[in-house]
Parts: structure tokens; sequence; C-alpha cells
């Protein structure tokens, strides 16, 4: 457990900053407490300084996670953003997309998102924005990368897919052993 | 007629059910030959025929057509009415024909187009091919717009039951869905697409971009290519000269004024070949056209591409890319491309990378790496100078090539050794200042790239890229310039041993030259100053502000030779900085630099003098005198660098001469002619030559310098600054001297004598630091007690004036004893006498040698920081205003992160933040940390604490005033509640007399029961109102009646409304006429007189008879007496009766005619 070195934190801030912009700012100066990012086993781990200090008697071998998980770098030093980090970044995301009950499953099942599927989307999405992406009932199912602009959107046939999946909150069950 | 015939088919209706085929044949024979009868017979579901039509083909002409309807239409025939009708051709018989006609076709093809069309039964109608109208022969064919011919359809609406005709010639669109939709064309500029994405690295590689990573593949391919054209020069074809051709002409062109000068250096000089060659040195431009010139020759050839491409990169900013232009419209050297584009990128890249280096403020690396590129470019320039002299100066070159690799102090010592050495060491010497012109040309290109590249990147937008090429020209002309100062110099060295007189000529004609070159040449130096400082970037902002002051500086030496001056102050500036702000190795770095620049000049002063020496047998003349102050000049310009130097030496003579001899000296330090002085060195030369020696050395080892600026700012902090200007000034008029004497001495044996001198110097620094402040108390305590001398100040304002007086006051020293007076007022006199620049430049230099009060501590820092975001920008200049929230805030972090761990935390924070910064090119720095944010919101609020006394001012005084209020508004209620309950009692108004009155009627009751009848009503009004008053007296203010909203206004509002007062009665009331008498009351009151009168027989009988006057009459009044006619009197009873009697005769009689009436009334 480590913290971020500076090129780490860049490529993940910049990575994070596709989906919540500017709001990264609030997830790094938080009002309510110090939170600060932390690398363990090639994850980054989000941290209340509170579990920081507990964590801290914890041997770095036995530890297997702490805080939340907001992804992990791959073995090219890419950043990865997992699913966990989606409690964080849903209320600050800055492009939505809202996808229909029908595709819903579809995309939990880890699919893209069709165009027959999307139910609503943020104006002014260009395209490989990256967007979270919702439920009708508004309920964060994931993250996705625009594969269409919203103009784009409009135009294409129903079978395009707009948004790439990314990570999806069904991932809780098939990936469960990865997840941490 | 029979040609008329046509074949027909009629439509026959209404036919009767068991109708048959011969029937209708018979019938219709009678107007034609019938050839066919077709009959149908539509049925029901039963089978029973409803309806029977027929079709009959039937051969008939126009008229027994017509016939044939006229009279079988509408006819009734066996059973049905016949309806007749003109029908279709029966597909089968169409069929038929369009069989024919195809074969038809087929059996003429050959046939024309027209007859084609003929047989077709198109008709040709372009003449008339008006859309709309129809084509004939072809029923519900139109021409429609465009020429076409088309069917009018008749199209089934879909939501209205009606069938509508679409005629094609009315509606223009019908080609709209054949052609394309050109309405959602896209545009041309939206037909190609651009990645979008950010400024990521990733984004940025898709798009073709690469920034960072590209000097290093540029200096393999650098290299391969000059392998290359080293391995094959054959490959080298003539394009590569012609593209040369466009900047070696401006180079040429830029040369020109060399060339001009140089011959004359060229004829001036003691041995032709050896100026020759230093021409050939000195216009390496001119040399490689020369060399081009012998393309045979590869070798040459070779090094000619190698110094061609270096000089190239360097040249790339200078020119305005014609070069570059031209050889990319060369078709057919690819190389070249490739080449022309690898520089571009190298300039691009190289200009990157000190722009990131400057951005980070860490990565010196880039700005080491660029330094390398261009130190090795200098390397192989001087190695193709070399060569390309191919004399035995080689070895000694290369060496010191490669020590200005290193740092260029072992430079400097051997520049020195040729200056010191004869003539031929002196062609040396000139080379090898070449040499090291050349390698400032390179230096000041990067030093410029780097300044510009700094400022843009610290957006201080003082310069733009243009202004740096323009700047970047300046400065190579400038270069170029010091190697003509050098000729000259030299030239005017040689010049010493001809003739005095053409000395004077050639010095005329050269001083304004050299002032102008001397400027620039300072320039230079500044300029190498502010690019030594860019390089390391810890000293950005040091630079930045220097930069500002170096291009005043620059600005107005150009103006005459007076601003010399100030151009003089602005290095002197530089220098005052770069001490107080510059580490230890950059400093002895930029000291080199200075020196190699110094070590160009030394030679002037030493010339010069000699001249001087010369001149003065003869008899100095005014040009020389201008002369030789311009020389003064660029000696004073050379010393304010090697102050801190000449100051030890100076301290050392200080110290090991008398105070006799200091003070002699002194005088020769007010800018004397030279030649004084040279008479005092002698003297005192070889202490001096030992610590110009030192000097030399201890700029080698940065340790000493840095013992030296302690010194000097601890002198000058204390020391009154006055005294330290001249001793600057001393330090400086001392420099030439030394460096004369040191030029003179051989200095081979200089490294050996180091240690030893450096030991001594220490010691002779300390003494000599005891010996000034003695002289400064001696000097401060005669310039208090002889103020007559100040008048001096005047007369040393000028330059000229000063040098005539001292000239005088040289001849008093030449004796030897001067009185101490004068020289102190010489000293004083010196004081102003150096320029106002200067006075403020020293002014800045013991200023600057303190830091700043804002810019102490970490706050300060901060402050710094702020101050390098805003550059040198006047407008935002840091105060220590600026310090206090800062401060503030800062005391607020340091409680808050008290712990190491907090801290810890904090800063990765903050170094999160500024990644947050960077990745999203947004200032976040207001939130920097939420503390600080706290604290900037809430920095005006103090927290209540109601347990400090302080505090209880802060506490608002709540309570009084809402129970104040309170009680108002409940009494207002109160009394709003009271206000409907009105007291019972009744008020009367009173009148005052009228009161008056009935207190005397009180009084005699007799008197009042006497009254008349009117007054009697009144007299019980005027009882209760006694009453009234009686209780009103009793209590003056009873509580019940105020029914006033507020106290003090209900006492008013009671005495208005109630007051009671007791007037006195108008004795003489108003005696109305006896006769007059107001009827109208009397009666009114007639039935009241009746009641009244019932008591008053009573009162009657009281036995009171006295007149007493009442309100109009009196009692017994005679004129009442008159009313007995009206009064009836004791009658009344008796009239009554009657009265009453006769009402009941009326009404009995009323009652009867009223019964009479209803009797008459019921009978009918």
């Amino acid at each position: 457990m480590r913290p971020l070195t500076e090129e780490e934190t860049r490529v993940m801030f910049e990575k994070i900053a596709k989906y919540i912009g500017e709001n990264l700012q609030l997830l790094v100066d938080r009002p309510d407490g110090t939170y600060c990012f932390r690398l363990h086993n090639d994850r980054v781990y989000y941290v209340s300084e509170k579990i920081l200090k507990l964590a801290a008697n914890i041997s770095g071998d036995k530890l297997m996670s702490l805080g939340t998980c907001f992804g992990k770098f791959t073995k090219t030093h890419k950043f990865r953003l997992h699913i966990t980090a989606l409690d964080y970044l849903a209320p600050y995301a800055k492009y939505k997309v809202w996808i229909k009950p029908g595709a819903e499953q579809s995309f939990l099942y880890g699919n893209h998102v069709l165009k027959s599927g999307l139910g609503r989307i943020t104006e002014n999405t260009s395209q490989y924005q990256g967007v979270v992406v919702y439920s009708m009932a508004d309920i964060p199912l994931g993250f996705g990368v625009a594969a269409k602009s919203t103009q784009d959107c409009r135009k294409v046939d129903p079978m395009a897919i707009v948004v790439f999946h990314q990570a999806d909150i069904g991932e809780y069950v098939r990936h469960e052993e990865t997840l941490t | 007629m029979k040609s008329n015939k046509e074949t027909k088919r009629l439509f026959v209706g209404g036919l009767g059910w068991n109708i048959s085929e011969g029937d209708l044949q018979n019938q219709f024979n009678r107007f034609g030959e019938v050839s066919d009868v077709e009959i149908i017979t539509r049925k029901d579901d039963q089978g029973n025929p409803q309806k029977v039509f027929a079709y009959v083909n039937i051969r008939i002409a126009e008229a027994d057509l017509k016939k044939c309807m006229s009279v079988l239409n509408k006819t009734k025939w066996k059973g049905g009415t016949l309806q007749i009708q003109l029908a279709k051709e029966s597909f089968l018989h169409r069929l038929a024909q369009e069989r024919e006609e195809a074969k038809a076709a087929k059996e003429k093809p050959t046939t024309g187009n027209t007859s084609l069309l003929e047989k077709m039964g198109v008709v040709d109608f372009h003449v008339k091919a008006v859309p709309g109208t129809e084509v004939p022969g072809h029923k519900n064919w139109v021409v429609s717009k465009f020429g076409r011919v088309l069917p009018v359809l008749h199209l089934k609406n879909q939501h209205k039951r009606k069938i509508i005709k679409y005629d094609p010639s009315k509606y223009c669109h019908n080609l709209k869905k054949i052609g394309e939709d050109f309405t959602n064309a896209t545009p041309i500029s939206s037909l190609t697409w651009e990645l979008e994405g950010g400024n990521d690295p990733m984004s940025k590689k898709r798009r073709g971009e690469f920034s960072d990573f590209h000097s290093p593949p540029k200096k393999t391919i650098k290299v391969r290519k000059n392998e290359g054209s080293t391995a094959s020069p054959a490959m080298r074809p003539k394009p590569s000269r012609i593209m040369e051709s466009p900047w070696l002409k401006q180079q040429a062109a830029q040369k020109t004024p060399d060339s001009a000068i140089t011959p004359k250096s060229s004829c001036a000089s003691d041995s032709e070949s050896q100026k020759v060659q230093n021409v050939f040195f000195q216009t390496s431009g001119l040399e490689t056209t020369k060399n081009r010139n012998s393309m045979s020759d590869d070798d040459i050839d070779s090094e000619d591409e190698l110094r061609l491409m270096i000089t190239r990169e360097e040249n790339l900013k200078k020119s305005t890319w014609s070069s570059m232009n031209k050889s990319e419209s060369d078709p057919f050297e690819v190389v070249r491309d490739d080449f022309k584009s690898d520089s571009q990128q190298f300039h691009t890249s190289t200009g990157l990378g000190i722009k990131n280096s400057v951005s980070c403020l860490d990565s010196e690396d880039n700005v080491m790496e660029n330094d390398y590129d261009s130190d090795s470019g200098d390397t192989d320039e001087i190695i193709a100078v070399n060569k390309n002299a191919g004399k035995l100066k080689n070895s000694i070159e290369v060496s010191q090539m490669e020590k200005s690799i290193h740092r260029k102090t072992s430079l400097k010592k051997r520049k020195k050794c040729d200056l010191s050495d004869s003539i031929k060491e002196r062609k040396r010497k000139n080379s090898v200042d070449i040499a090291v012109s050349h390698r400032v040309k390179p230096l000041s290109c990067k030093s410029l790239a780097d300044s510009i590249d700094s400022e843009d990147a610290d957006s201080a937008s003082e310069s733009t890229e243009s202004e740096g090429d323009k700047e970047y020209n300046a400065m190579m002309k400038n270069c170029v310039h010091v190697n003509l100062t050098l000729a000259d110099l030299e030239q005017l060295a040689s010049s010493n041993q001809e003739a005095p007189k053409e000395d004077t000529d050639c010095s005329g004609q050269e001083t304004t030259a050299k002032s102008d070159r001397a400027s620039k040449s300072r320039r230079t130096v500044g300029d190498l100053h502010k690019g030594q400082q860019c390089i390391n970037p810890e000293e950005i902002v040091a630079s930045l502000l220097e930069g500002k002051e170096d291009t005043r500086g620059k600005q107005k030496p150009k103006e005459n030779l007076k601003p010399k001056f100030q151009a003089f102050k602005g290095v002197g500036c530089l220098y005052g900085k770069e001490s107080v702000k510059e580490s230890l190795k950059e400093s002895v770095a930029s000291n080199n630099i200075n020196k190699d620049h110094n070590s160009l000049k030394p030679e002037a002063p030493r010339s010069i003098s000699m001249e001087k020496r010369s001149l003065y047998a003869n008899g100095s003349s005014g040009e020389l005198s201008s002369l030789q102050n311009a020389k003064a000049n660029d000696s004073k310009e050379i010393q304010p660098q090697k102050k801190q130097f000449t100051f030890e030496s100076q301290e050392h003579k200080v110290a090991s001469p008398s105070s006799s001899e200091k003070r002699s000296r002194d005088p020769t330090s007010s800018l004397l002619p030279l030649k004084d002085k040279k008479s005092l060195s002698l003297a005192a030369r070889t202490p001096r030559r030992g610590f110009d020696e030192d000097c030399c050395h201890r700029t080698g080892k940065s340790g000493d310098d840095s013992e030296n600026r302690p010194n000097l700012s601890s002198h000058k902090a204390p020391e009154k600054s006055e005294v330290s200007r001249r001793h600057a000034q001393e330090n400086k008029t001392d420099f030439p001297l030394s460096v004369n004497s040191s030029s003179d001495i051989n200095a081979k044996e200089k490294q050996a004598e180091d240690n030893q001198k450096r030991l001594a110097a220490l010691e002779a620094r300390q003494k000599a630091k005891e010996m000034q402040k003695k002289l400064v108390h001696n000097a401060l305590a005669n310039l208090d007690g002889h103020p007559e001398d100040k008048p001096t100040h005047i007369i040393f304002g000028s330059n000229s004036e000063s040098e005539t007086e001292e000239s005088c006051t040289q001849e008093q020293s030449q004796p030897g004893e001067e009185p101490v007076k004068e020289f102190v007022g010489r000293a004083s006199g010196k004081l102003f006498d150096s320029s106002d620049d200067e006075e403020s430049g020293s002014e800045d230099d013991s200023n600057r040698f303190r830091i700043k009060p804002q810019f102490e501590g970490r706050a300060g820092q901060k402050l710094m920081d702020l101050q390098s975001h805003f550059g040198t920008d006047d407008r935002f200049r840091m105060d220590s205003r600026f310090l206090e929230s800062d401060s503030e805030e800062e005391q607020e972090e340091i409680n808050e992160t008290k712990t190491a761990e907090e801290e810890e935390i904090a800063a990765e924070k903050l170094k999160a933040l500024n990644i947050v910064q960077s990745v999203l090119h947004i200032n976040v720095s207001n939130s920097t940390s939420k503390g600080s944010v706290a604290a900037k919101k809430f920095k005006d609020i103090i927290r209540y604490d109601p347990t400090r006394h302080e505090h209880a001012t802060y506490e608002r005084k709540k309570e009084e005033k809402p129970k104040e209020r309170k009680a108002k508004r409940k009494k207002k209620r109160e009394e709003a509640e009271k206000l409907p309950e009105v007291s019972k009692e009744m008020y009367y108004n009173v009148a005052a007399d009228l009161k008056q009155i009935f207190q005397t009627a009180k009084d005699t009751s007799e008197k009042r029961n006497n009254m008349p009848w009117n007054e009697d009503s009144n007299g019980e009004k005027a009882e209760e109102a006694q009453d009234l008053a009686a209780l009103m007296t009793e209590d003056e203010q009873p509580g019940g009646f105020t029914f006033s909203f507020f106290d003090s206004e209900a006492k008013d509002v009671k005495e208005e409304t109630y007051r009671v007062e007791t007037v006195k009665p108008g004795k003489i009331a108003w005696q109305g006429d006896p006769r007059f008498q107001d009827s109208s009351s009397e009666e009114e009151d007639v039935t009241e007189e009746t009641d009244d009168k019932k008591p008053s027989p009573e009162e009657v009988s009281l036995p009171e008879k006295e007149t007493t006057r009442f309100f109009f009459f009196s009692k017994n009044d005679e004129r009442l007496h008159g009313s007995d006619l009206f009064w009836r009197g004791v009658g009344n009873n008796i009239s009554r009766n009657a009265w009453e009697a006769r009402i009941n005769n009326l009404r009995m009689d009323c009652r009867k005619k009223h019964k009479d009436a209803k009797r008459r009334v019921k009978p009918k």
C-alpha cells in the first residue's frame, strides 16, 4: 500500500475525468473529510483518512482491500475503472445515458448498448465521451463510452452501438473474484 | 364514309336477363358490322341474375355511332333500359395489337426514328411541350414539367374516400424520389473528421502529435546524416548547394559590414596573412562559401555539410525559412526534405523541451540536453574551423573546446596568456577569440530561445515569437560585432607601433562604431546572463526580473555615449541580482561567461593606455579625449562584472600599501587618464597581479565567491550606500589597471602560486575589511567636518569637466602628497560623479542583498510563486499586502496539520489537486486546501463564545427592547379590546352660561320651579350636568373614563372633550326683545306643557315672587301674559270631552258609512 506516484495519479485522474470532468476536484478535495488514493496490489483504493490509519496496522500481504476500489492499473500502466467506483462517480457524472428496461439486461450481461436500447442521453455528448449508464428508473448501472455523439445517435440505425460497455453492476456477480 | 368506319367496342348495359347474343347482333347491325358480342351476367348469391350487360364490337362510323347512341340509349328493350357507352378495347384485343406492333417493330428496325415513333403512336410534340398539354391521342397522358410525358394518375386517398387526380404537370417534384436527397447532404467540411479527445497523450498520439520524445531520435538522425554526408560525399548532389545559396546570401549580406571593416584592420595589421586568417575565421559564412567553391576536396565538403547543417539549425530561426521553402520546392532531393523536416522538428522539439522544462520547473534535463546539443554543435563547428585552418592551433583549440564544454574558466586563463604573449601568440588568441565568439553565437541563440520559451511559458506575454526572432537577429549581429571589436582592438594594439596620427584617425572613425558595438556587446552580455539563468530553472524568476532590466538597459545604450552608463547599470543590476539569488555553481558559471566576455575586452584598456601614452607625448586632442571617454566607459562596463574580484584585489591593495599610497591612488580612481594609473600601478603592480590571478582562480572555486558576497553585503548593509558606491567605483577604476598588469605579466606560473595567494588573500581581506571600516569612518568624519567640499559635486557632474579637473588634481597628486580633505572631497565628488544610474544601481545592489520582507518565510515563498506566475508585470507586483491573507491561511494550515501524517496527507492532497488542475486545465488553486477555504470563507466571522467576557460585546441587548415592545403591544391589544366598550354614562356639552344659570337655579329651586316651561326642561338638563360636574370634581382622573390609547393622550382628550369650565356668566345677558317670541318652539312643546303643568301647581305655590331673570324670560314676565289667548286654561277638560265625543261620533259615522258601503257592495 502506497500513495500513487505523480504519473499514476495523472493517468488515473485523466481516466476519471472522462466521466466526471471537473467534479474530480470534489473527489479529491472533499468537504466531509480527507480522502486519498492508495495503491495496493495494482489497485487504486479511495480511502478516507480514518480507514487509512486503521489499515496501516495490517501488513501489506495480508491486506485484501481497503476503502473503495476505483480500478486497477494494467500491466501497461493504463488505468481500468472498476464498477466499484460507480457509487462515487455516478453522482458527479456529467454525461449520462439511460437505457430502456428491455436493454438493461443486455447491458448488465456485459454487452454494448444499441440504439434500440437507448432511452435517453445527455445532450452534447461527444463521441468517446465517458458516460455513466442509468436505467430508466435512474439507477446507475455502469460505465460506458459513447460510441456516437448525441447528434449521430439520432441518425444512426437502431442496431448500431451507441455506448460501449466499460463496466456494469453485473460484474459484481460475474467477476466476483476479481472485484475487491 | 366507309373510310371513317372504325372498330369500336360498345358497352351496352341494362339488358334483360333473357337476352341473347343474336338479339344484340340484330339490334346493332342496323348501324354497323357487329363482329363480336359478349354478354356478361352478374348474379347474386342465389344465382339470380341481377345485372346483364354486353360488350359489342362493332365496326361503325362516327355518325352512325352517334345515331346509334341517340336512338338506342335509354330505350326499353326486352325488359331493360339500354345504356350504351363507348367501352375500352378488350384486353385480349389490345394484347394482340401490341404484339403485332412489337412484331412490326422487329421487322422494321432499320426504319428511321421518326417512323418508329410514328408507328408506336408517339407524336412528336417537342414544339408544343408546354407543361400541362395533353398528349394528343392519349387520354390522361400529360406533358409534365421537365418535359416528360407522364400519365395522369387517379389515386385513392388514404384518409378520405376520395379519388385524387394526380396531374403530373401540376407537380414538379415528381422526380424527387429518383434523385438524391440533397437537402440532407453533409457539408464537405464534415466529411473529414477528427478524433475528438482531450490533450491526453493517447489522443495526441492518435492525432499524430508527438511532443516530448523527439529530441533523442532527432539527434540520432542528425548523426546519421552527418555520417552519411561524410561517408558518401558523392551522394551530395548540387541541389544542396542551390538550396544553400539563399541563406548564404543572407549571411553574406549580414557579414558585409564585417568584410567592409575587416579590410581596414588587415591593412593596418602587421602581418597580412594572419589577418586574412582572422577574417577567414570571423566570417564563417563566407568561409563556407569558399569551401564550397572547392568541391573537389571530399573532407572539406563533408565538413561543409556538417557545418552547414549546424549553421542551418542556428539560422533557421534567423532566416525567414526561405531556404527551407527552397529545399522543399526542390523535387530531386529526398534526403534534403527529410533533413529539413528533421531540422524543423529539432527546432520545434527543442522549443517544446524548453517550454516543458520551464513549466515543470523540474526537468533541467531537457534544458541540459539542449545545452549539450548546441554545445556539441559548437564543438563541431570549432573542429571544422580548426580543420579548415589546418594549422598547429588545432591541438590548442581542441583542448579549448573541451574545456568550453566543461566550463570556460581555463579558457580565460589561456586567453590571458595569449594576451600577454607576443604577436604570434596574439594571432592564436584571435583565433581563440573567434572561437569564443562563435561559441557565443550559438550560446546566444540558445539563450534567446530559452528566454523566449521561458517567457512564453510564464505567460508574461512580453515578447512574442516574432520579437524573439528579431532579437535573435540582433543577437547574431551583435556577436558579429563582438568579433569586429576584437579585430579593431587588435588593430589598435598593432597600430600603436605606427604613427599616432594615424591612430587618431582610425580611432576617430572607430569610436562611433565601437560605441555602438560596445553597447551591443554589452547587450550580448546581458543576454548571456539571461540565457544562463534560464538554463537554470531555479533562477527563472530572477531571470525574468533581470530580463526586464536587461531590456531597459538595452534600449538606452543605443542613444548616445552617456546612456552607456545606464547600460552598465543594467548589467550591474543583473550582476547584483545574480549574486543575491544564484546558487554558487550557477554563479560560477555565469561569472565564467562574464569572464569570457571580459576576456574579449581586456585588450581595449591596454591598447587605449598605450595610445594614451603616445598621445600624451604628442598632446591630447579633443577627439582623443572623447575616445578615452568611450574607452573608459567600455572598461567600466566590464568592471562591474568583475566587481567582486577586483574588490578583493583592491582590499589587498589597501591592506598592503600604506595609506598615503591609497590616497594617491584614489585620485586615479576618479576617471583620470589611465596614464597616471599606469604610473601608480607600476608601483603596486606585483601585489595586484597576484590578486588578479587569485580572482581568476577563485572564480574557478565557488566557495570563495560565496565568501566574497557575504562580505560585500555585510559591508554594504551597515555602511552608507555612498561609501559602498565609492568603493565600487574604486574597484572599477582599479580593474583595468589590474587587468593590464595581469595581461602584461606572463601567467604561466599562476597555478602554482594560486593556493598560497589565496590563503594570503583571505588574511588580507580580513585586514582590508578593518581598513575599510577605518577608511569609511575617516571619510565620513571628514565629510561631516568639511561640508564646503560638497560643491565639487557639481564640478564632477559631467565627464569632460571632471577630466579637466582631475588633470589638475593629478598634477597635485603627482608630487605625491595630497591633503586628506581633498581626497575626501574627491571621493564625495566621485560619488556624485558616478551617474545617477550607477547610484541607483548600487542602491539596488545593496537592497537586493537583503531578502525583501514580503518574500520571507513560507508565506514569502508563496508570494514568490505568485509573483513568478505573474512574471515581471508591474501591475501584479506582489506586496506585503498580499501577504497578510496568505499568512493567516498559513497559520491556520499549520494549526490544522499538526501531526506529520496529516501533513503528509495534506501534501498528497495538494499534489493530487495540482495534478487535477493540470489534467482538467482549470484553475483549482482557489481551493488548495479545505482549511484555507474555510479560512477564506469565515475569516471575518468570529466564533461566539459565551464564556468569554470579551464576547459580551457581541451579545445583542435584546431583552429590554423586546420587552418594551411586548408591553406596548399588550397595551395596544388591551386598548384595542377596550375600545368597543363605552361607558354607559352620558356626557353633555354644556354651554358655560347655561351652567352658571343652573348653578344659581340650584340655589333657588323655587325660582326654577317658577321658570317657564322651556326653562324647566333646560333646568333638568342642567341638574344632570351639575351631577356630572360634581362627579368630576370628586375624582379628577377616573380610570373608567379613559378609553384613549395612551395615557398622555387620554388626558388631553379628556380635557378637551369633557372639560367643564366655570365661566362667569355674563351679567348682562342677551336682552331679547320682549315682543319677540319664538312661536314655533312654543307650539312644539304644547304637549309637554301639559305634563309640566301638573307639577307646576305645587311649585307655583312657592312664595318666591322674585323676578329672577332666566334665560329669555324673567319670572312673571309680562310678555308671557299675552299667551293666555292661546292657552285655554281650566276649560280644557270640557273641550276635551267635547272633542272626544265628537271623535266618537265621527268614528261611528265613519264605521257606519263603511258598513253601508260594504252592504252595498255585497248585494252586487
